[in-house]
């Protein structure tokens, strides 16, 4: 057989590279107060549950990534303990393209649906 | 093993030195606040675990330093540079002016500009010498996959004279080839080529790049020779005194007075920061041009 474990690795690699942005976005979304990076990961192992989709350290890339689009803005407070945090929430500007975004993966998600039954 | 936070940060500085500084700096920093801040959870939830053990689960969760490592460059990667915002200007215009010495596109213009004299010549050559053995050569059997060839190449010049653009003048410009008919007998693919008038663009545009190239570098020796003096000159003269400025108009000859001196350093400046926005607009002018003649419609 072909299919090796760094090729699904790869594969999954290359799925979590747009969903991350989504996911990030929407969590900010549903929140109603500014998060830290641990907080947000703490709540998507919640859900992603025994399974774990991507690494945590690969969450923070992207919300920087999502910070210098406009998408989300950031300010550092000092913690009790340990480093100051910085907390991410979004922006009006994320908000409307989170909405654009949530279409885009619903017509996705049918899409792929369909292709992999094959009806 | 990663026996403390430190070391991991190490490592993934290490992992990231051909990153971008400002990246480093943001991987750091990410890094040292989810790992101190999961430790000590980790730490209330199970204080009867070792404060490795600890820490190695929490790394297991957050990424070996070359897995975030690598997380950082791809997206770094993937950033189109138009997504990132420019910064907003809220400089005066005063401050604009100057700021040309810090804008790329300036110092690309005047690259590709320099550059262009050089390929003119190439390319006028290449087209002239390629045009006239094709019709010359009409006559004989060969002729013909002569030309067939000829006509690729200038197809594979236009690709080639595009990343240029794009490189230097910052101009979106195709990154493959154009799509060629392969199929067919000879005569019928020399038929498509020659009535392609994509073809005839690229052509046209390797000939007029000669003249655009000459008057690029004519432009820039003039220009950066002309305020380089203005402002080097007075300073010469401070320790040579043998009247190196002045300017002679046939029989006459004119010396400002020292007094002048500073102002003509000045205007010197000015005229080297005016020719690089003039060089900025034309790479500018280029580009355009160049996507007009060289991207297929």
């Amino acid at each position: 057989m072909v299919d090796s474990p760094t090729l699904t690795k790869k594969f999954q690699k290359e799925l979590n590279a747009g969903i991350a942005s989504l996911v990030l976005l929407s969590v900010l979304s549903n929140s109603e107060e500014p998060m830290y990076g641990y907080q947000i990961a703490k709540l998507l192992d919640d859900y992603s549950g025994e399974a774990s989709f991507m690494k945590q350290g690969a969450l923070y890339p992207v919300l920087r990534q999502l910070e210098s689009s406009g998408l989300l803005r950031s300010t550092v407070e000092p913690s009790v303990s340990g480093p100051p945090r910085r907390y991410y929430e979004i922006t009006a500007e994320g908000k409307e393209t989170l909405l654009v975004w949530q279409g885009v993966w619903k017509q996705m998600k049918s899409f792929v649906d369909k292709a992999i039954k094959g009806a | 093993m990663i026996k403390s936070i430190e070391e991991y940060l190490d490592q993934l500085k290490n992992e990231l030195k051909d990153s971008d500084t400002a990246t480093v700096q943001d991987a750091l920093a990410d890094a040292e606040e989810h790992l101190r801040t999961a430790l000590a959870n980790s730490k209330q939830e199970q204080p009867e675990t070792s404060e490795e053990e600890a820490l190695n689960q929490v790394i297991e969760q957050y990424g070996s330093p070359d897995e975030t490592a690598s997380a950082y460059k791809e997206v770094e990667r993937l950033t189109h540079p138009s997504l990132v915002r420019e910064n907003q200007r809220s400089d005066s215009m005063l401050v604009r002016f100057f700021a040309i010495f810090a804008d790329p596109r300036a110092w690309g213009a005047l690259l590709y500009m320099l550059i262009a004299f050089v390929n003119g010549i190439v390319y006028f050559t290449w087209a002239v010498t390629g045009l006239s053995l094709s019709i010359s050569l009409a006559i004989f059997i060969f002729g013909l996959p002569f030309a067939i060839l000829f006509l690729l190449s200038v197809r594979g010049l236009a690709l080639l004279e595009g990343r240029i653009v794009e490189a230097l003048l910052g101009v979106r410009m195709p990154r493959r080839q154009m799509f060629s008919y392969q199929g067919g007998k000879w005569l019928e693919r020399l038929k498509m080529l020659l009535t392609d008038k994509n073809n005839w663009k690229m052509l046209f545009y390797m000939f007029c790049q000669l003249p655009f190239g000459t008057l690029y570098f004519v432009l820039i020796v003039t220009l950066v020779s002309l305020s380089l003096s203005f402002m080097v000159s007075p300073i010469i003269e401070g320790f040579v005194r043998q009247g190196v400025v002045g300017v002679v108009i046939g029989n006459l000859r004119y010396f400002p007075p020292p007094i002048l001196y500073p102002l003509l350093v000045i205007f010197g400046f000015l005229l080297l920061t005016a020719s690089m926005h003039l060089f900025k607009w034309i790479g500018q002018l280029h580009g355009k041009y160049a996507k007009m003649f060289l991207v297929t419609d």
